[in-house]
């Protein structure tokens, strides 16, 4: 079994691939086949929302409503990929079962496309000489810096889960009934887990990577200007936290922008 | 001593070590974060995320140790 599964891995790969592509565009089918934001939200609208609030969220803390159009596809695709992929592990087939995470390629190339796409948003974003100079400038380790969240991103996929798939393996091949059962629901954490660090590593990456330039102008202009951008983010966050209703009384561009953003995500996906 | 019994009895020794160390500092980040979270309910996800990226960075090491493993179990 083994043997036969290593002659097709390549094959095994492409079909899982080409199954998590497919099943990414009938989600985005899906979700987009009646316009959205008209007058009450549908249930489709919902699902679309709760899958990709998540996302400009996190965007949003970087930075304004411009970033966040293109951090947040970004960042999505990622987490919808790892996420598909990590969870061919918990099917109940044999052959397609192996994960196309944890072939050591496809997360190194995963990584590669998150290290190369926040240098090239960081290019869109201070321009291409900045970027490339920030690279080398302050210290020449950056460089290294770079290389090595190649390295790390890329491993801690791999590892996870080529672990849990040997560990499914393994204990199947010991005792074939029931227990392996347990592995598969556990199975679900590391997925999960996985694909979220991913994103969160790489949207960090880009948060450093994109708000490095203003920071330092910002800093050298006006030394005062950061800490009333921070009670400001303050007196958000508390007016988010008291409720729905008083966050949109408060700050009405705000909401409005939290909603343009994954409308147009949806729409593209 | 045969030299495969001998690499195989070495193979194991990264991996041990290494999760012996990265489940005794992740077993810091967890109980911080937990302590945090009681303390401060209300800033609990922000807490939830930088804890998932705190053990996120510590077992890429633990990872690091495991790929070593491998590549000498497959010497084995």
């Amino acid at each position: 079994m083994t043997e036969e599964a290593a002659k097709f891995a390549p094959l095994i790969v492409v079909v899982n691939m080409a199954f998590i592509a497919l099943g990414l565009i009938i989600l985005g089918r899906v979700l987009t086949s009646k316009p959205l934001t008209s007058g009450v939200p549908g249930p489709r609208q919902n699902v679309g929302e709760f899958m990709l609030d998540f996302f400009v969220s996190k965007a949003r803390e970087i930075g304004d409503t411009r970033i966040v159009r293109v951090v947040a596809p970004f960042t999505a695709t990622f987490f919808f990929i790892i996420l598909g992929a990590n969870l061919f592990a918990v099917l109940p087939f044999p052959l397609i079962n192996r994960p196309p995470t944890s072939y050591f390629g496809i997360t190194i190339g995963l990584a590669l496309a998150s290290v190369v796409g926040t240098l090239i948003m960081s290019m869109w974003a201070n321009g291409a000489g900045k970027a490339i100079k920030h690279l080398f400038w302050p210290n020449p380790m950056q460089l290294i810096s770079e290389i090595t969240d190649v390295l790390s991103l890329g491993l801690r996929l791999f590892g996870n889960i080529a672990g849990e798939y040997m560990t499914i393996v393994l204990v199947t091949s010991v005792v074939a009934f029931g227990i392996p059962l347990i592995l598969h629901v556990l199975g679900f954490i590391p997925a999960f887990v996985q694909a979220l660090v991913f994103t969160l590593l790489t949207t960090s990456f880009i948060a450093g990577a994109l708000t490095h330039g203003e920071e330092k102008a910002k800093k050298a202009k006006e030394p005062r200007k950061s800490k009333g951008i921070q009670t400001e983010v303050r007196k958000g966050f508390i007016a988010r936290l008291r409720g729905h209703g008083e966050e949109v009384a408060a700050d009405p561009t705000k909401s409005e922008s939290a909603l343009a953003p994954s409308v147009e995500v949806s729409k593209e996906a | 001593m045969n030299d495969t019994i001998a690499l195989a009895m070495i193979a194991v020794v990264p991996i041990a070590i290494g999760a012996a160390m990265a489940a005794w500092a992740m077993r810091k980040i967890s109980v911080s974060a937990i302590d945090g979270m009681t303390r401060q309910p209300e800033i609990a996800p922000q807490l939830f995320t930088a804890m998932l990226i705190g053990m996120a960075l510590i077992e890429a090491l633990c990872i690091y140790t495991l790929v070593v493993t491998l590549m000498l179990a497959n010497k084995v």
